[in-house]
Parts: structure tokens; C-alpha cells; sequence
């Protein structure tokens, strides 16, 4: 039977790294929303409703709402909590 | 099958206890079904259940990537209720709530089913019309529900000391007496019996990689373990279902997020009834005590996605605190087991029972963090679905063309951000 060994999961994310502020703790942020893959066709209903199906990468927006209340876009590994990149949201593609 | 009666107990007593046969039966993998239910939680066994009782669709096969019962059937924090607002809703989950009333009879397993009553506090002189107003849409549909005031609340949990001065002062109730909570792993382990007996074969360890398709339709899965030929597939995946879609090529509505759950070490009786407590911004938590006496408690999502199964300590901390601020006297019990189950949240928090991409693929999923309640109904209903190719009145709501075409269920109004509090 494959067990679960939660040892083996690298752990929960604890810190996000604000461009402005910093490394904080994650409860200072808000995770707002995930986007729809890069390469979907964007009518109103698939940017309104639709998110990125993908297992290991996750593109977001979240803001430090308890800090500089920067928006910002953050790549993580949704199944490791991994973070794997943070900028601010500016105009540019994901 | 040996049916479960007082008159087997006897039998099997005198026989000093020898005699009982393991709940369902272990099952070599075949090469072809002629349904193949992916999951082996409670939506999927309940599907696979209602497929062999009530439809005949030849040989049925579930298929379960780790242990029947290993996902969010066994993570849940037992409740089951049926007081939406919505009619969509509403409907649906009270036709689940009539069949928890009978399912112990029905699947011949005892799965206790408590009717303790779910009672949602009202925190504010403004919280009371809003739950006036759901009750009444529940009343209008024949669906029980009171509306208490402080007194009448006071008479009925007196052990919440109502009147004690908070934070977020109660000012009443709405409460659903029928509504309770039923044992989870009962749910799936009498399912699981109840279907094996009806022919229903039970892969264990047997994970679902793919889906093969020729000429417009699906023609079998890729699992672990070889290709499956399959006439019909359902997926009954609960957090997996980003990965269904990403299978099949469709961008679905919904994302992965967590949901924490915790017990306290077992109390004598101290709480009789299941209490919702929801200060918005503030903090938010269900309790109830199971019947070991253990105090069993969740709150909000975590907040962000992750299909990790490994909950935040910060969201722990605030259920915890926020059950202290509601019964201060359970400040003093020590938190025996923290866990966390991985919600597909969809965009309006109502379920997906469609077809999905293929004519004969079905998705029984999107449950958020309120699947458990509607097992029996999701059963029912998908596998007449999957059966007759036409979906009961039933879930016509839960369809996936409803964002398309702006007919969502937005039952809590937070529009397409389901982690927002």
C-alpha cells in the first residue's frame, strides 16, 4: 500500500519575501487569487472563473496587506509550498 | 452479504465471536469495467453503490490510488445540514439529510447519525434578519428551522452561557434540528460493504494517471498498475480534480485549497448540539464533541492553495482561540490530533456533477468544504446521471456551463475568490 509520510512533504511555506518590506511571516500577506494558464485564451468568463490547473506551479496574486500593501505576483509549488519567485505586479506577463 | 441484526450478534456471540467476514471484498484488477468510479471516498462509493443497486450498467470497478476512505471522507469534521439559502441548495442537501435519516437501514451498517441540531449564532443585531431570512427560505421549501432569541437559545445550550459579555455579543440563533452529525468512517466503510455486496469490485493502490480516448469518446484509464478499458468513467476525486482536468485538457473552475480540523482529548458529555460561530474578519469555527468525547473543531481555509495535506499553524492557533472565546470553559483541554484535507474550491462554492469533455466521462467534484453532508444525494443523483445520460432535476444546477453562462451559485456572495473571509 502506498502510506503518506508526511516527512517527506519539504514542509508548509512560513515566510513570503515582499520586494519592498522583506522576508515576513505569511500571515501578513493575502492570497488573492490564482491565474489561468498562460496559454489560455482570455474571454471575460476564462479570466473571471477559470485557474491554472497545474500540480506543481501555482501563479498568483497576493498583497501584504499588513505591510506596505504592495500587490504582488508570486510563483509557489502548491504541492511542496515551495515559493519559487515574488515581484511586484506590474504591467508585464506572468 | 451477512446482514447486520441483533439476532447475527447473538449467533456470532455464542460462537465467541468467530465468524464475521471483512466488510468488502479484496479484488484483483481486471482489464476492462464497464463503469470505472475514480475514488474511493464517499462520493465515489456512494456513485458506485446507487450504479449497481438502482441502475443496471454491467460491471463496476473503483479504482483508489491509496485506501478506501484515505481522503477528505475521513477528514471532515462529521456535519451534515441541509440550511442553505439557495434553492439550488437548499433541495439538494435536504435530499441528502432525508437520506442520512435512513442510510443506517439502507446500507444495513450503523452509521450514527445524530441529529443534535446545527445551530448558527448570530453575532450582531444585523446577523439575525440574515438568518431569519434563510430560514424562512428553508420553511418556504418544508425544510425545518428556528429561529431563536437570546432567552429561547439560552434554554436551549446552556451550557454556551449566551449571555456571557464577548467580543461579538450573541444576540440568537437559527437552528436546524435535524441537522447533526453522522460517523464519517462508518459512512464509507458501510458503503463500501453495502456496494462490494452488490457485485462492486474495490481496487485499492491502483492510481489514475490518464485517459485514453479514440474517436470522440473515452475509451479507458492509464492507472499505475496497466491501462483499464472502461465504457463510462467518473471521477469522484475531491482534491484531485485540477489533475482530472489537466488529464482531459479542460481549465477548470476552481482551486486547491486546504482546511484544518482539530480534536481535544476526550471530555465527559459537555456539548450536545453542533455550534457555528462566524465573526467575519475575526475568526470563524464549528464544533461539536464526537462520541469518544473529543471535541472536534475546524475553522476557515488556510488561505492560499496547496494540496500539501499540512495544515498552518496560524490557522490552528485561530480556531483554537476562537473555540476558547466561545466556550472559554475548554481553555484548560489539551489538542490530541491536528489534520488537513485538500478542498477543490470552486468560483461559486456550489458543486460540479456534469460531463467532462467525453460523453462518457462524468465529474462528481468541486464538493469545497461541504461534501461530506451531501454524499448520500451526490450518489443518488450522479449515478442516475451516469446511468440514464440525463441529469436529475436534482443537480441541473451543479452543471459546468453555469459560469459560462452566469447562472452561478454563489451561496456566501464573495464572488470568484473562494479563500476570501
Amino acid at each position: 500500500m502506498t502510506t503518506p509520510a508526511s516527512h517527506e512533504m519539504p514542509g508548509a511555506m512560513k515566510r513570503l519575501s515582499c520586494p519592498f518590506c522583506g522576508p515576513r511571516e505569511l500571515h501578513e500577506f493575502r492570497f488573492h487569487k490564482t491565474l489561468p494558464s498562460a496559454d489560455a485564451p482570455a474571454s471575460v468568463f476564462q479570466r473571471v472563473y477559470e485557474r491554472s490547473a497545474e500540480r506543481t506551479l501555482s501563479i498568483e496574486h497576493w498583497q501584504h496587506l499588513g505591510g506596505c500593501r504592495g500587490w504582488l505576483l508570486v510563483r509557489r509549488d502548491p504541492s511542496s509550498g515551495a515559493v519559487l519567485a515574488v515581484r511586484l505586479l506590474d504591467g508585464a506577463a506572468p | 452479504m451477512r446482514r447486520y441484526s441483533a439476532l447475527a450478534l447473538l449467533r456470532a456471540g455464542l460462537r465467541g465471536g468467530r465468524g464475521w467476514q471483512p466488510l468488502w471484498q479484496r479484488q484483483p484488477l481486471r482489464d476492462g469495467y464497464d463503469v470505472v468510479v475514480v475514488g474511493a471516498g464517499g462520493h465515489g462509493l456512494a456513485t458506485a453503490f446507487h450504479l449497481a443497486r438502482d441502475h443496471r450498467v454491467g460491471r463496476i470497478g473503483v479504482l483508489e490510488k491509496r485506501l478506501v476512505g484515505y481522503g477528505n471522507v475521513g477528514r471532515n469534521t462529521t456535519i451534515v445540514r441541509s440550511n442553505y439559502l439557495l434553492p439550488e441548495n437548499h433541495y439538494f442537501y435536504e435530499d441528502a439529510l432525508r437520506r442520512w435519516e435512513t442510510l443506517a437501514r439502507d446500507l444495513n451498517y450503523n452509521v450514527m447519525y445524530s441529529p443534535r441540531a446545527v445551530i448558527d449564532l448570530a453575532l450582531s443585531d444585523d446577523d439575525l434578519p440574515a438568518l431569519a431570512r434563510r430560514g424562512n427560505a428553508m420553511r418556504l421549501a418544508g425544510i425545518d428551522a428556528e429561529l431563536l432569541d437570546l432567552a429561547a437559545l439560552e434554554r436551549f445550550v446552556p451550557q454556551l452561557d449566551a449571555r456571557r459579555p464577548r467580543r461579538f455579543p450573541i444576540t440568537g440563533a437559527l437552528v436546524q434540528r435535524r441537522g447533526g452529525t453522522v460517523r464519517h468512517d462508518a459512512v464509507v466503510w458501510g458503503y463500501a460493504r453495502a456496494a462490494s455486496a452488490l457485485g462492486v469490485e474495490i481496487i485499492e493502490d491502483c492510481e489514475v494517471t490518464g485517459v485514453r480516448a479514440a474517436a470522440g469518446a473515452a475509451t479507458g484509464v492509464e492507472t499505475s498498475r496497466g491501462y483499464v478499458r472502461a465504457g463510462r468513467i467518473v471521477f469522484a476525486t475531491a482534491g484531485h480534480t485540477a489533475a482530472v482536468g489537466a488529464m482531459l485538457g479542460v481549465a477548470l473552475p476552481l482551486e486547491t485549497h486546504l482546511l484544518q480540523a482539530l480534536v481535544t482529548e476526550p471530555v465527559k458529555p459537555l456539548l450536545d448540539t453542533v455550534l457555528v460561530y462566524v465573526a467575519p474578519g475575526h475568526g470563524e469555527i464549528y464544533i461539536s464533541q464526537s462520541d469518544r468525547g473529543g471535541l472536534v473543531m475546524g475553522g476557515h481555509l488556510d488561505g492560499y492553495p496547496s494540496s500539501t495535506q499540512e495544515g498552518q499553524w496560524f490557522r490552528l492557533e485561530d480556531v483554537a482561540q476562537t473555540a476558547v472565546e466561545l466556550l472559554p470553559r475548554i481553555g484548560g483541554l489539551r489538542v490530541l490530533r491536528q489534520w488537513a484535507g485538500v478542498n477543490d474550491m470552486t468560483m461559486d462554492g456550489s458543486p460540479l456533477i456534469d460531463r467532462l469533455r467525453y460523453d462518457n466521462v462524468f465529474l462528481n467534484a468541486g464538493w469545497c468544504y461541504g461534501g461530506f453532508k451531501a454524499i448520500p444525494a451526490s450518489g443518488a443523483a450522479c449515478a442516475r446521471l451516469v446511468a440514464t445520460g440525463t441529469a436529475p432535476d436534482l443537480i441541473q444546477a451543479y452543471r459546468l456551463s453555469r459560469f459560462a453562462s452566469g447562472h452561478v451559485l454563489d451561496e456566501p456572495g464573495y464572488g470568484p475568490y473562494p479563500a476570501r473571509q
